[in-house]
């Protein structure tokens, strides 16, 4: 039997990583902007801005805002041109180093690229997607107060999916593959990787099972999914009361990293007969998203459409595929001005006491 | 792609957000996680900000009308016509034969080179803007009472407010992340929520005490509040002792406001009143949130004066979670204001009366007779140019045909006017009666400055380049007062234009584009070192002494008759913005609300045998739309509410030129209407 030796890489050496890839890929990572946010952004082509961006690139404890579904999934996305009579596509085909998103995110791109094939090839999302390396950077400690990553198993740490991924030990990660992509990548840029014959296994199960105990927020998750898919289950009086607090701004459904409807819409000018077709995020909160050409809406009602939401992820996902269609991310209670989150209507269901 | 830290071009609010480019258009816009305000959210229209920017159907290019015709004109043409013009009619007919109207859609650095233009470059007083419409009473009403007419607290303190009393304000549609802070306090920590509102907007289903006046009796309900506190001795005796005065006359005019009495005039039911006083009364922490339904009124400076009464004679001003909050309709109206694009002050509030106000303005502008003579109001300049009295007006990013009351006489105006200019960055209604449009620039394209309406001065950045051949806004102006021999207007970048204004203003006297980073700063804000100010009125009020000013009830301009039985009461959606000319371009927003339609009580609709959706002819003395009706229970009996967006049925087509004495601000929230079947 082969013993693949650990991988190791000095934490001062990502930034020289980064940058050699950048060469051959659109390199993706989370950045600091000088007010504090942290998004997940391409590298910049331009030698001296590609500089200055390596500067402000934030590996750990990083609260991006939004999931990395926009990488593949943009808010706003030119599907194709027209003028006169005559139509061009413009599918968008980079390859892309996804380089430090959390296993949540992986499971929300993972769950996205299922459903963009499974009913119909979207080549829109497809394009975008198949030509990417996944670096997944596990969390020492949960970077939001409302991620509850290890009630639905979809953290800190992948166990599969990733190309490679990361375990914070202080000065270096270690590296773990999961894929023949993520080796290959190693093999080029090897220069930036120590390879040991010392067995780290325990090291790095210590760590992981520290940062398992350091997100303190645990809910009864695989409860919520069985009492969400009997079909006698409707918590009306929990959605009702959401929905009164509900200020419909869409903020749950565009941070989702599953989160995947869309609308389709024409940008057009009629003196040069020429436009664009795109689509950008929808969300099913929206009373227009149901509205039928009659005016009829079977989901008129406020808390109709506060119980779409919640169906959708907990049970008819879950019942369809295995997966539930929530990641454990927080992000919707983080990005909710009224502070309902996914967490606290598992807690209200499975604990059955009020909360928001 | 780029992603760039900005300012949300809606509502007073002021949240702070991302805007993402690929370099030709935006692509996204997302709520920044550490502004205050946005704290990593934003409402629908925010979240949708990026859209109407890129709309194929910008104005690209300088028009001139030719034979009733726009034709393709450049800059230089453009340009030339409109000072050749404005110069012969400033010569032939004097200076106040012109008028400008300026926009609190753009930044303060724009209010501020359009109130110079028309000052020290045309030598008129005659500028003014929306904020005539929507808050010109609580300048004139705050003032009057307190010394300052703006928010007195700030945003994030709501969530701390023990009770909070919101009236004329749907503050979860109109200001969401303000209303958002409001339903939190209620539901997370307790707060008690009054709403006095003649709509059942969302925050009344939380409310522990929700009242459904008759639109236009707030003096008298306000009284009415005031009547039982001071008779369950309720009152601050020590606060009124060392911080007001005039507490003997408000004592003489609301005696006669018994809760029988106000209910009478209100419909309120007395125990309501009572109620809601003691609540108000004896909390400590008490914030008063309002909006246009207490401004638009005839009677708008009686009502937010009524309103400062009450928060003074508790004592609820001065600290934390308590005050007097207008919440501001626009982006950037409290900063239009501040900038001084009002026909009576300069920039600070700076009187144009006073001399020694005109002698500093005048030395800084290098400037000899700037004038001193008040100038004419919106609605006032609107009609002088139907009048023939106003000869050349120019309109800045405002829509006067949609958003103006009694949009026939508008129309009328302005086709009448000799000549008129138009810069937007869509061709609107107001637009199609232009002489000359100029092509201006959207707010991701251009550095500048907003002023939320908790007074935070905050940066907005140039994202993407304008379209074709528009320009930044402050750009086009210079240009303008260049050519028409002025050298006093030349600047290379808006800081430049803000660090004018900071030295002509006290208020703004500490501000500069790098005192602004990251999130802004609260004026006052006099002196480089200071950290800026969340309340206003700590220790003493603006003005020294706190001054009641006692109103008694008059009614609205219009009542209702055997004809005209309804009142009709008008205001904005959530999904929408003002004259709808950028959510219209926004799929999301313009999907959920396609339509105009009317608000009617179930009964009423019952009554008329009326279904829902169906269409219906509603008429007042001015004029008639069709549109579809809404059967429900938002407003009472009696009552109809149409959202003044729609072009297609626009509500202003029904409403009156009847405005308040002092502050001429219109009463677009009640007048009398009919309604036919079709």
């Amino acid at each position: 039997m082969k013993i693949s030796k650990v991988k190791i890489i000095e934490k001062e050496k990502i930034k020289d990583l980064l940058k050699e890839a950048s060469q051959e890929w659109d390199v993706y990572v989370p950045q600091k902007f000088s007010d504090g946010d942290v998004w997940m952004d391409q590298l910049p082509e331009d030698r001296q801005l590609l500089d200055d961006a390596l500067e402000n690139v934030m590996l750990e404890d990083a609260d991006t805002v939004i999931s990395p579904k926009d990488i593949f999934f943009p808010q706003l996305e030119t599907i194709l041109k027209f003028k006169d009579d005559k139509i061009l596509e413009t599918p968008e085909f980079s390859q892309k180093l996804i380089f430090g998103i959390r296993s949540c995110d992986l499971k929300g791109i993972l769950f996205s690229d299922d459903f963009y094939s499974r009913n119909f090839e979207d080549i829109y999302y497809k394009s975008r997607m198949q030509n990417r390396l996944i670096v997944v950077i596990g969390c020492l400690k949960p970077p939001r107060p409302a991620c509850f990553c290890t009630s639905a198993n979809t953290g800190p740490f992948a166990e599969e999916g990733f190309d490679l991924q990361l375990v914070d030990s202080g000065n270096s990660y270690f590296v773990e593959t999961g894929s023949k992509k993520g080796q290959e990548f190693i093999d080029v840029h090897k220069k930036f990787f120590i390879e040991s014959d010392e067995n780290f296994d325990m090291t790095v199960k210590e760590i992981k099972i520290k940062a398992y105990d350091s997100i303190k927020l645990k809910v009864d998750f695989q409860e919520a999914l069985n009492l969400m898919t009997q079909d006698s289950f409707i918590p009306e009086e929990n959605y009702r009361r959401i929905s009164e607090r509900c200020i419909y701004c869409g903020g749950c459904l565009y941070v989702c990293p599953t989160c995947t409807c869309f609308n389709v819409f024409d940008n057009f000018n009629d003196k040069d007969k020429e436009g664009e077709r795109l689509r950008n995020w929808d969300a099913c909160v929206f009373e227009g998203y149901t509205r039928e050409a009659s005016g009829h809406n079977p989901r008129k009602e406020k808390w109709l459409r506060t119980a779409r939401r919640y169906e959708h992820k907990l049970k008819f996902d879950y019942k369809l595929t295995g997966m539930s269609g929530c990641v454990a991310c927080g992000r919707c209670l983080s990005s909710c001005p009224v502070n309902i989150g996914m967490s606290e209507f598992i807690q209200e269901i499975t604990e059955k006491r009020k909360i928001m | 792609m780029s992603r760039v830290l900005t300012t949300c071009i809606y509502c007073g609010c002021g949240c702070g957000l991302y805007l993402v480019s690929d370099g030709k258009k935006l692509t996204g816009a997302y709520p920044s996680r550490n502004h205050p305000v946005s704290r990593g959210a934003l409402c629908v229209k925010g979240w949708n900000s990026y859209e109407f920017s890129n709309d194929l159907n910008r104005l690209t290019s300088p028009l001139i009308k030719k034979d009733g015709k726009f034709i393709l004109a450049s800059w230089d043409e453009a340009l030339e016509l409109v000072v050749k013009k404005f110069k012969h009619y400033k010569d032939t007919f004097g200076s106040d034969s012109l008028a400008f109207l300026s926009s609190a859609k753009t930044t303060n650095e724009e209010n501020f080179l359009m109130m110079k233009l028309a000052r020290a470059v045309f030598k008129t007083n005659n500028i003014d803007h929306c904020a005539r419409l929507c808050h010109a009473s609580t300048i004139a009403g705050l003032s009057l009472a307190f010394g300052s007419g703006a928010m007195t607290n700030s945003i994030n303190e709501f969530e701390d407010a023990e009770v909070i009393l919101v009236t004329g304000s749907d503050t979860t549609a109109q200001h969401p992340l303000i209303g958002s802070r409001i339903i939190n306090a209620v539901k997370d920590k307790g707060a008690k929520l009054i709403v006095i509102d003649p709509r059942r907007i969302q925050l009344a289903d939380m409310a522990a005490i929700y009242a459904q006046p008759r639109c236009g009796t707030d003096v008298a309900w306000i009284n009415g509040l005031i009547y039982v506190i001071i008779e369950e001795n309720l009152y601050d005796r020590k606060f009124i002792e060392e911080r007001t005065e005039g507490f003997s006359e408000l004592k003489k005019v609301v005696e006669d406001y018994t809760p029988e009495f106000v209910e009478k005039i209100t419909a309120i039911p007395k125990e309501k009143i009572i109620e809601a006083a003691r609540l108000y009364a004896k909390a400590r922490k008490s914030m008063i949130v309002y909006s246009m339904g207490i401004t638009q009124h005839t009677t708008g400076v009686d009502n937010v004066a009524s309103l400062a009464n009450l928060a003074m004679v508790t004592g609820h001003i001065g600290f934390e979670s308590t005050g007097v909050n207008p919440l501001r309709g626009q982006n950037n109206v409290q900063g239009s204001c501040d900038a001084g694009a009002l026909p009576d002050v300069y920039s600070g509030y700076q009187k144009v009366t006073d001399e020694n106000v005109k002698m500093k303005f005048e030395q800084a502008w290098n400037v000899e007779d700037l004038p001193s003579k008040i100038g004419l109001t919106v609605t006032e300049i609107i009609s002088a140019a139907g009048d023939g009295k106003i000869k050349g007006l120019y309109i800045m990013g405002e829509n006067p045909v949609i958003s103006d009351p009694d949009s026939n006489h508008v129309r009328k105006c302005l086709s009448k006017v000799e000549f008129l200019v138009v810069q937007d960055i869509f061709l609107t209604d107001t637009a199609e009666y232009a002489d000359v449009i100029l092509p201006g620039a959207g707010f991701a394209e251009k550095d500048g400055t907003f002023t939320n309406t908790e007074r935070r001065v905050e940066r907005i950045r140039k994202v993407i380049s304008p379209p074709g051949q528009a320009k930044a806004d402050w750009e086009i102006l210079c240009e303008i007062a260049g050519r028409t021999g002025y050298k006093g207007m030349d600047y290379k970048h808006p800081s430049e234009i803000m660090d004018e204004m900071a030295s002509l203003t006290p208020v703004y006297g500490g501000i500069n584009y790098d005192k602004l980073e990251p999130y802004g700063i609260q004026w006052p804000c006099p002196t480089k070192d200071h950290p800026g100010t969340p309340i206003l009125h700590k220790e003493k009020f603006t003005k020294g002494k706190g001054t009641f000013t006692p109103r008694t009830y008059i009614q609205p301009a219009e009542s209702t008759d055997d004809e005209y039985n309804f009142v009709l009461t008008t205001g904005r959606i959530y999904w929408h913005w003002h004259t709808r000319t950028m959510t219209n371009r926004t799929s999301t927003l313009e999907r959920e609300s396609p339509e105009p339609y009317v608000e009617m009580n179930y009964e009423d609709a019952q009554n008329l045998q009326i279904r829902d959706d169906q269409l219906i002819k509603v008429s007042s003395r001015r004029g008639s739309i069709i549109l579809k009706v809404k059967a429900g229970n938002i407003v009472p009996k009696g009552t109809l509410f149409i959202p003044f967006h729609y072009r297609e049925a626009a509500a202003n087509i029904l409403t009156i030129l009847a405005v308040d004495p002092v502050a001429k601000i219109p009463e677009y929230k009640v007048c009398a209407v009919k309604v036919e079947r079709i």
